[in-house]
């Protein structure tokens, strides 16, 4: 009996014979399958074909104390359509036994863990991008009042195995000062981390053991707060075409600052992050993987987050690596900054009207750090402030306005640049202007629905796109969508439209949806992690239920 | 492989029927602070509480909590509930959550699920994902949002009340 069953056995047993339990020992768990029939598919892997990704995650409660958790993945026949092909077949994903008793926790197998903001670890999952970078191993924690412990080591998990490089590093927090009554806080920390993995058949001259370590300080009052975070890697060999260089090392290193302004009715939020070599994974050669295996932290793009097909278009990417393409294209990381402005205007004022008017403004500016930079010797020198190339802007404006009891509506415009040469390595810029209308419109009973229209205005690369879309609510568990977006300004003949339409029934914990249209290839971005997807036409499902 | 898929399938409906989770399981989450609180603590009230997972990013779920907002001084004390909204921002947004709770003015408290430890206990896939819980036992939990739902959810209130 392979492992794969047997921990299915034990854990359908444990099931069965709790049947009746009625204290604090109980089953839970969840369930989640996304399926797509692909009619037609850039990817001819994937043309006329039937792929779907099922996860089944039960967890065991016995007196509150322990908790047993296995999740089991399917990926039949195959796996959806840019997933990492080494998800195949049905097999056990995760399991971990963990034990919690009051001040300390102790986890054995499967670990989800993140060190301060990311910076050297964060370990999660998500199904969307087909990122699960569990650490394999063990794990302790120690809480108690103004100290906060953490202790792990392991393995991580790379799709159905696990790395080669092994992971070890503890997180710590102390709470300096905190008043219970206010917001006021002073908070330091300090963690490490270090990948041991041994080249294999050659002498390289830097260590197989990467230490890095991050400090921070997290100050908060009522009205203000300020938090500042150093971390830095040790030397490594850079890795180019999968394969980690004898001459080219470095170490790397990043800032992160973050302050804001707090009022009722107002909040600003500024962040300044400077990154310089500082992609982290368990096995060197995995470097840039489109599937994101081993990657050991986090550096997301810091930009808005945008919910709209028009406004996914042309996403930025953090730019953390470095990277010697030709003597013009040489980046070693990012600098850039992102400030976020929310307004309320008050009821019952001229610009506020009956309901309130509730604004966002978000300005961003990322670009490639300033310096002498050497092609033939592999080398360079880096200013600490320098803003090089710019690799990205944009500045938007979102307004939420309810006229009414029963119309309310969002308007959004963005102001972007896109540097399509420097984040992704291949040809022109792009300056767009998108300009989005999202209307809700409550009708008798349960029913509403809601349209919207969106624009988005550009002379560069495919030009213009319009979309529009329409949501119809039967009442809270059904809906109906449809929904288009046509690149109408491109000079192709066949100008490329992507149109979707589909239902949608929810209960309770439950949710199911069908859809059948085309959808855009290129860059999706979830998340602030970007990867690429073949264009595809097809059916598809999901099922989500959590018990 | 069709047989392996229906027996997940078959198994996953018997497990929803049969089984559910009856306690909001004891995880630490941030506050605005930067210190950590329990969910035993948050919920140690004798009222209802509505959690409230939700992202920034998440155009249904901030739909969903300002509806909320707009009824909340009215009838959280008539219906004795307290809204917990609790965000699954990570690194990438997390920062944006208390400017943007103050931008709004939201009147509830907020909790901070950064990586994601009370959402992956809970096995919540999909935002929106709400759950009404008393004394720590879930009476009832929802996905999604649709214009108006919270109305919905304020008569199961209104229902748990009169058992």
């Amino acid at each position: 009996m392979s492992l794969n069953r047997f921990a299915l056995f034990v854990v359908l047993n444990f099931f069965i014979f709790d049947g009746v339990s009625q204290s604090t020992n109980f089953f839970y768990g969840s369930f989640e399958s996304n399926g797509v029939y692909y009619q037609d598919s850039e990817s001819s892997d994937y043309d006329k074909k039937f792929a779907s990704n099922s996860y089944l995650n039960l967890k065991y409660n016995l007196n509150n104390k322990w908790v047993f958790d296995l999740q089991t993945e399917s990926y039949l026949p195959l796996a959806l359509q840019n997933y990492s092909d080494l998800l195949e077949d049905t097999f056990v994903s995760t399991f971990s036994i963990n034990f919690n008793p009051n001040d300390f926790n102790f986890t054995l197998g499967t670990i989800y863990e993140q060190f301060g903001s990311g910076m050297l670890l964060r370990t999660w999952e998500d199904r969307q991008l087909g990122i699960n970078n569990s650490l394999w191993g063990i794990r302790t924690s120690y809480k108690k009042q103004n100290l906060r412990f953490v202790l792990l080591g392991g393995y991580q998990k790379k799709a159905n195995t696990i790395s080669e490089g092994k992971v070890f590093g503890f997180d710590s927090e102390f709470t300096l000062y905190e008043d219970k009554n206010t917001f006021n806080s002073l908070l330091v920390g300090l963690s490490y981390l270090g990948r041991l993995e041994a080249p294999h058949y050659v002498s390289y001259p830097f260590d197989d053991l990467t230490n890095s370590f991050s400090v921070r300080i997290d100050y908060n009052t009522d009205s203000f707060y300020l938090n500042y975070e150093y971390a830095y890697k040790s030397e490594d060999g850079v890795v180019k075409f999968n394969t980690v260089s004898e001459t080219f090392v470095k170490n790397g290193n990043a800032n992160l600052l973050n302050a804001g302004l707090i009022k009722d009715g107002v909040g600003i939020d500024f962040t300044f992050r400077r990154l310089e070599n500082m992609g982290f994974y368990s096995e060197r050669v995995e470097f840039g993987s489109p599937f994101f295996e081993t990657t050991l932290n986090y550096l997301p793009a810091l930009t808005k987050q945008h919910d709209y097909l028009l406004t996914n278009i042309n996403v930025y990417q953090s730019q953390p690596n470095i990277s010697f393409q030709d003597p013009s294209l040489m980046k070693a990381g990012e600098i850039g900054f992102q400030l976020d402005a929310y307004y309320n205007i008050k009821k019952e004022t001229f610009l506020g009207g009956k309901y309130g008017t509730k604004i966002s403004l978000n300005i961003s500016k990322w670009n490639n750090i300033n310096g002498n930079y050497d092609y033939e010797n592999e080398d360079y020198d880096l200013e600490f402030l320098g803003f090089g190339e710019k690799y990205f802007s944009e500045q938007s404006l979102e307004i939420r306005k309810k006229w009414s009891e029963k119309f309310s509506n969002i308007i959004l415009f963005v102001n972007r640049y896109y540097n399509k040469r420097f984040v992704e390595e291949k040809v022109g810029e792009i300056n767009s202007k998108i300009l989005v209308f999202d209307n809700t419109l409550l009708l008798n009973g349960e029913k509403s629905m809601r349209f919207e229209i969106q624009h988005l205005f550009t002379e560069d690369d495919k030009k213009n796109w319009l979309g529009y879309g329409a949501e119809y609510n039967f009442n809270y568990n059904f809906s109906a969508y449809f929904n288009s977006i046509v690149n109408y300004g491109n000079e192709l003949e066949d100008k490329p439209a992507y149109s979707n339409f589909g239902m949608s029934f929810s209960k309770n914990a439950s949710k199911f949806m069908l859809s059948y249209g085309k959808q855009r290839g290129g860059l999706m971005c979830y998340g602030g992690v970007c990867r690429y997807v073949p264009e595809f036409k097809g059916l598809s499902f999901s099922i989500i239920t959590s018990f | 492989m069709f047989k392996k898929i229906v027996f997940t399938l078959i198994l996953a409906f018997y497990l929803t029927e049969f089984n559910a989770q009856k306690l909001v399981p004891n995880i630490p989450l941030e506050t605005f602070k930067g210190t950590y609180t329990t969910m035993n603590k948050e919920l140690s009230e004798d009222n209802f509480y509505i959690l409230s997972f939700w992202a920034t990013w998440c155009v249904p779920c901030i739909n969903e909590l300002d509806a909320l907002n707009e009824v909340y001084d009215e009838l959280s004390d008539k219906l004795n509930f307290k809204v917990l909204a609790i965000s699954t921002d990570d690194a990438r947004t997390m920062r944006r959550v208390r400017p943007l709770v103050n931008g709004k003015s939201w009147k509830f408290d907020v909790l901070l699920d950064e990586n994601h430890d009370l959402k992956r206990a809970l096995n919540i896939s999909g935002l929106p994902h709400t759950v009404i819980t008393k004394q720590n036992q879930i009476l009832h939990r929802r996905v999604g949002y649709a214009p108006g739902e919270e109305l919905d959810l304020l008569d199961k209130l209104r229902q748990y009340e009169l058992e």
